[in-house]
């Protein structure tokens, strides 16, 4: 079979989005750093003028992070995986390779055009959807072709069933496109005005309140369907591929996929506790949100205990720990998430450091380990060569978790503290604090957080360079290999 | 049942898009005509206060700064009455923010000034010693775009009824004379407030520096 | 009948109807592995044996599969 060619697995369009994970990796992850450092010292405020304040860079952060680095490497896992578990080769049509380069291409000038945009400050102010109308376009026409692709692959199959990380595929292109549209909606302002102003300008169809609620109805998706649901596709696929060992139940993973398709959308509100959306959709979004724990835990705990006897992989194999590492804080942060949507705990939590805390042990610790996991394990395959440098791998590894931890505790730290003081009262019902004594004393959990974030940052560094070398200096492979990934 | 699901992709998807789709049903669609309705009294922005509305999206004011006032003891001592969802009807997009680096800003047009402003922007820390906001000096030079805000009033106006005057209308004569008769005096006004004779020439020269349209927004936040 | 008592009925109902069909599924899938009628866990091979030429764990076109169906 090896000598014919169109029944191979064709890698090219993986290639691709394997340079530009790491590539937005690395821009978005170092604008990171640089704001983090801006809150400890904010002379750092000015060295680009007007673009380098922290106020335009967050965005860019964000939006490179997710849309740049996260998205990428869940394009690598679709492409790689998908052939996979459908058993078809995307190279037996010539159609879809032609729509994958398509997609590829159109995502490099919407990934650019986002930062652009938002360092020119032009932006809808929506977080995560700060995209303005022809930017939003692009996105949806690049939605549609991943669709294209994703069932034209599927009507190409030869596996009848589809395995566990179709459905979760399956379910973020719908989840995202829905909400995206949503969201967006939006009219131009040259439309009615008779031409006048800024071309790209819009105004959002919705108004205040309810413009918060679909806001966070996707915001709170992205999340769902951009750091959890694609993530979990990766997972349930990498991780038994890497270890040999089949899921742990298939069961369990048909309950919880259907449990979390069914609650996550539910939990929105609890982005908007105590604010003037319906108290019901709020006490609704706190419930939910504590529901949510069942079918999160379920799909850690199925990762965790496909490892069942097989635990000494975890000592030897630096992959196997990224993957097991990534379940575990999956966990957290899912345990965490529904306690901050307690409405108490959220009168305190709300508007303070606790909440990027919250995220960033989910997409440091969960969504980036993971994606981290994906290009080690596929890089042998695609470019069939071993890995560089299994030390390297191990070092990286310990970096991150070390900044990982140095990071959330700092946060949370930080968040509870501001939020004590901001209702701190003296004896006679006094705040006792002005709101810039609230700011100042978070001035050494700033300082570790942006060191936290500065160790992350190298350990992204290491990845990168460790990434380069395989894939071009790494030891030639003859055979492909079948499970544990091979490093020098 | 759903085992049947994953062998036939089309009727999976269908499964799966239902089960995603019924919260937001339930949750949001029924509320959309009451959230949306403004308290008495409340006027839409003016140009020149949306124009400062964009600056404050264009600087990503809201990075930092929220405009929600939960209805705590705390919030009401430190901001004033609580937020109203009327409050907002006019607000596309909403501006609540997700995290207070900086405290709110909802009702600032009460107890700060134009003259803190100017200061404000200009150098934080002159007014608020341990500030960590950035300063903005490029305010005081970029000019703000009111063909813009313009441009949103009249979409607003025809699309969902924003109430105007009859003033705003389509097209760029209309927008010369509004610009002439309303937005420039109006910033004028601000500028002179502001205490600031840089910026008192430019708007008396018919270019309205950022800062004066974004003062003119925060002043209308009560 | 106003719009919110429709979607606390709407929601009340469709969370019952809901909590149903997932349990009596769960119920179901344990069930008919138990009594040998269907085998969930071979499903989870799709992954391990991924190779383009391997078997498939249930061939797209074998009428064989639709008749077990």
């Amino acid at each position: 079979m090896q000598s014919n060619a169109a029944m191979e697995y064709d890698y090219s369009i993986v290639k691709l989005y394997m340079w530009t994970t790491v590539i937005f990796g690395i821009v978005g992850m170092l604008v990171g750093v640089i704001i983090a450092s801006q809150l400890a010292w904010p002379q750092l405020n000015y060295w680009l003028g007007e673009y380098g304040t922290f106020s335009r860079l967050r965005p860019i952060h964000t939006n490179v992070v997710v849309y740049g680095f996260m998205i990428s490497g869940i394009f690598v896992g679709f492409y790689y995986s998908a052939q996979r578990v459908l058993k078809v080769s995307i190279g037996e049509s010539k159609f879809l390779m032609t729509l994958g380069y398509l997609q590829f291409f159109l995502y490099l000038i919407a990934a650019s055009g986002l930062v652009i945009s938002e360092g020119m400050g032009i932006t809808t102010s929506k977080e995560y959807a700060q995209m303005e109308w022809p930017l939003d376009i692009l996105i949806v026409v690049i939605w549609v072709l991943w669709g294209m692709i994703m069932f034209g692959l599927i009507g190409m199959r030869r596996e009848k069933a589809l395995y566990i990380s179709m459905w979760y595929y399956v379910a973020t292109f719908l989840g995202v496109a829905m909400l995206y549209l949503f969201n967006n909606m939006e009219i131009p302002t040259q439309l009615l005005s008779g031409g006048l102003g800024a071309w790209y300008h819009s105004v959002s169809m919705y108004a205040g309140t309810n413009d918060a609620m679909v806001q966070w109805w996707w915001g709170h998706n992205a999340v769902a369907f951009v750091f959890t649901v694609p993530i979990i596709a990766l997972i349930y696929y990498y991780l038994p591929k890497e270890s040999g060992q089949a899921v742990y139940s298939y069961k369990l993973s048909l309950l919880s996929f259907w449990g979390l398709m069914f609650i996550y959308l539910w939990a929105g509100g609890h982005h908007l506790l105590w604010s003037t959306v319906p108290d019901w959709v709020q006490t609704m979004g706190s419930i939910f949100s504590v529901v949510l724990i069942l079918p999160s835990w379920g799909s850690a705990i199925n990762m965790l205990l496909t490892m069942k006897g097989e635990w000494n992989q975890l000592t030897d194999n630096p992959l196997i720990k990224f993957m097991v590492l990534a379940s575990t804080f999956y966990m957290l942060s899912t345990l965490e998430g529904p306690i901050q949507a307690v409405k108490s705990v959220n009168a305190i939590a709300h508007f303070t450091d606790w909440i990027p805390g919250h995220v960033h042990d989910g997409v440091l610790g969960w969504v980036a380990f993971m994606v981290f996991a994906t290009l080690m394990h596929s890089a042998p395959r695609v470019f069939k060569r071993e890995i560089y440098s299994k030390s390297l791998l191990e070092a990286q590894f310990w970096i991150q978790t070390v900044a990982v931890v140095l990071y959330f505790t700092s946060m949370w730290i930080a968040g509870i503290t501001q939020g004590m003081m901001w209702r701190a009262v003296d004896e006679y019902g006094n705040l006792m604090y002005s709101f810039i004594d609230t700011v100042n004393v978070l001035h050494p959990y700033w300082v570790i957080r942006a060191v936290g974030g500065t160790l992350y940052f190298i350990g992204l560094l290491m990845f990168a360079w460790n990434f380069f070398m395989t894939a071009t200096a790494g030891r030639k492979l003859e055979t492909e290999p079948q499970f544990r990934s091979p490093m020098a | 049942m759903f085992h049947w699901l994953e062998k036939n992709p089309f009727f999976f998807a269908v499964g799966v898009f239902l089960t995603i789709a019924f919260a937001g049903a339930v949750t949001i669609l029924p509320h959309f005509n009451k959230s949306a309705q403004p308290v008495k009294g409340l006027k839409p922005y003016s140009v020149l206060e949306l124009a400062g509305r964009h600056v404050y999206i264009k600087d990503n004011c809201l990075s930092c700064h929220s405009q929600l006032i939960r209805p705590f003891k705390a919030e009401t001592d430190r901001y004033g009455q609580y937020s109203l969802s009327g409050e907002y009807a006019y607000d596309r997009p909403f501006l609540w923010g997700s995290r207070r680096i900086g405290p709110d800003l909802h009702r600032v047009g009460n107890y700060r000034t134009p003259d803190w402003h100017a200061n404000h922007m200009w150098e934080p820390t002159s007014v608020v010693p341990g500030s960590v906001m950035p300063a903005y000096k490029h305010q005081f030079t970029n000019i703000a775009d009111t063909e813009t805000a313009y441009a949103e009033a009249v979409t607003v106006k025809t699309a969902f009824g924003v109430p105007y005057g009859d003033d705003i209308q389509p097209g760029r004569a209309a927008y010369e004379k509004v610009l002439k008769s309303k937005v420039l005096p109006e910033a004028l006004k601000i500028a002179t407030q502001m205490k600031n004779k840089d910026l008192i020439a430019r708007v008396k020269a018919g270019k309205i520096p950022e800062v004066v349209a974004l003062t003119a927004y925060l002043e209308r936040l009560k | 009948m106003s719009m919110d008592q429709l979607s606390i009925y709407l929601y009340v109902i469709g969370s019952g109807i809901t909590v149903v069909v997932f349990y009596s599924y769960i119920v179901y899938l344990y069930r008919s592995e138990k009594r040998g009628e269907k085998d969930y866990e071979k499903y989870g091979r799709i992954a391990i044996d991924d190779e383009i030429d391997s078997t498939p764990v249930e061939t797209v076109s074998d009428p064989a599969n639709k008749n077990k169906e």
